[in-house]
């Protein structure tokens, strides 16, 4: 099944307002927002959805706290959405909406849509580094860092991370139903998995908790590089958001990470870089852990060298 | 009351409308030591650190540690719930574990303050 990744996330919230403010700091575009909701776009039009929580159009909550109501992902054609209808049709209900999309439930009660994808294909260079011997350069005389050049945008929905209180049943169905693959595994939480039609080393990941804590870890945006990740962390802290975890870089799977509180119940986090795999790529496990999670982890300096104020005792921290 | 050098004098009591929370004592990376907030006209301090994990931060943005109802102190890693005035979680994570609690003290024109040596 040709599923390339996810289209939008719902959430249903109380404060519709700061919610807006804080996906439009994060860089996406605000699109047709009003005082009850709209959507929030990255670069190739896949987005982050709000509604108010009272709004009876979107599925209601799982409970929890959990704002989540309901995940798209986008396939390549009609032909998948058929496959899928006929493929769920079996042993739940599916439902058709207005849009072309349908609707239905996964395995650990999260409901789930399919459309058949809208995204923009992106043309724009990611980052390039300068490296002596490289067949890859950046252009003479163009900058990597441009401080002046606007806000940081991102490119693309990356993955939705769920806390489920099955992880075996939930990676069942979408391995078996879905299609999707196992690329990597940490032993004891859960598994990475890639849908049919991406390269990804992840769209979703799953860990398993207890039934009380169902619901969303973290979920993220692609960015253009490390450095749009670092220069657009660091832009969202200067405006008083707080950083949970980062910036680094995970193992499985190489992106870098910034994590960030937010008013969703869940990590919102700022990605960049992820390995691409295909069929010849064989899955790993590790146990579950810090050390199995990040290759590095970066820690911000205020001050970073003595200067014309430094005391006699030479301090400069 | 006379302050003394242990007195760390955060707010008056007017500075925060009922079911606000205000940060204080940041670090470099912009997160606070501690919150207050007040709830039905009450002053209570917790520890910026939500039980779920050590010394996880709780606000989503600066000094916005509550609930968009403004009923409960929330951890907005996860969504966790707090009773404002006892510190319990009451969901998410860490249900029934209870914040750390920070003593706050308000004098007779409404100066509120902490202890330094309830917070080394």
């Amino acid at each position: 099944m040709k599923i390339v990744g996810l289209e939008t996330i719902i959430f249903g919230v109380e404060d519709v307002a700061s919610c807006a403010t804080f996906l439009t700091d994060y860089g996406l575009f605000p699109v047709n927002v009003t005082e009850t909701g709209g959507r929030f776009e990255a670069l190739d039009g896949t987005a982050v959805v709000l509604a108010h929580a009272s709004d009876k159009s979107i599925p209601a909550s799982i409970g929890n706290g959990c704002m989540m109501r309901k995940t798209v992902m986008g396939v390549a054609d009609t032909a998948t959405i058929q496959a899928i209808t006929e493929e769920l049709s079996k042993d739940r209900e599916v439902r058709q909406l207005a849009d072309g999309s349908i609707e239905s439930t996964d395995d650990s009660g999260f409901v789930i849509g399919f459309q058949v994808t809208t995204r923009k294909e992106l043309n724009l260079a990611g980052e390039i580094s300068n490296v002596p011997g490289s067949p890859f350069q950046r252009p003479v005389n163009h900058r990597a860092v441009q401080l002046e050049a606007g806000p940081i945008r991102p490119r693309t929905l990356s993955h939705i991370v769920y806390f489920v209180p099955d992880p075996v049943k939930a990676e069942a169905f979408y391995v078996e139903r879905l299609g999707f693959r196992c690329t990597d595994r940490f032993e004891g939480a859960g598994p990475f998995l890639q849908p049919a039609g991406t390269l990804d080393h992840h769209t979703h990941f799953l860990i398993g908790a207890p039934p009380f804590m169902q619901g969303v870890e973290h979920f993220t945006f692609h960015f253009g590089g490390p450095t749009e990740v670092m220069q657009n962390g660091y832009q969202f802290i200067e405006k008083g958001y707080q950083a949970f975890w980062g910036p680094g870089r995970h193992i499985m799977g190489s992106n870098w990470f910034w994590y960030f509180n937010s008013p969703f119940a869940c990590h919102i986090e700022m990605d960049a870089d992820m390995d691409l795999h295909d069929q010849n790529w064989s899955p790993r496990a590790f146990p579950m852990g810090a050390d199995n999670s990040q290759a590095f982890l970066l820690r911000y300096r205020s001050k970073w060298s003595p200067g014309k104020d430094t005391p006699h005792n030479g301090d400069y921290e | 009351m006379m302050l003394t050098e242990n007195d760390v004098v955060l707010c008056h009591v007017d500075d925060l409308k009922e079911g606000d929370t205000k940060g204080f004592l940041e670090n470099e990376a912009g997160q606070d030591l501690l919150f207050v907030v007040k709830f039905n006209d009450e002053f209570y301090g917790w520890r910026n650190a939500c039980p779920h994990v050590n010394n996880a931060p709780m606000a989503w943005r600066k000094d916005a540690y509550m609930d968009a109802k403004k009923q409960h102190v929330a951890c907005h890693a996860h969504g966790a719930l707090f009773e404002p005035g006892s510190g319990l979680c009451i969901q998410g994570p860490c249900l029934g574990k209870t914040l750390e609690k920070v003593p706050v003290y308000v004098n007779s024109i409404g100066m509120v303050s902490i202890l330094l040596t309830d917070i080394n």
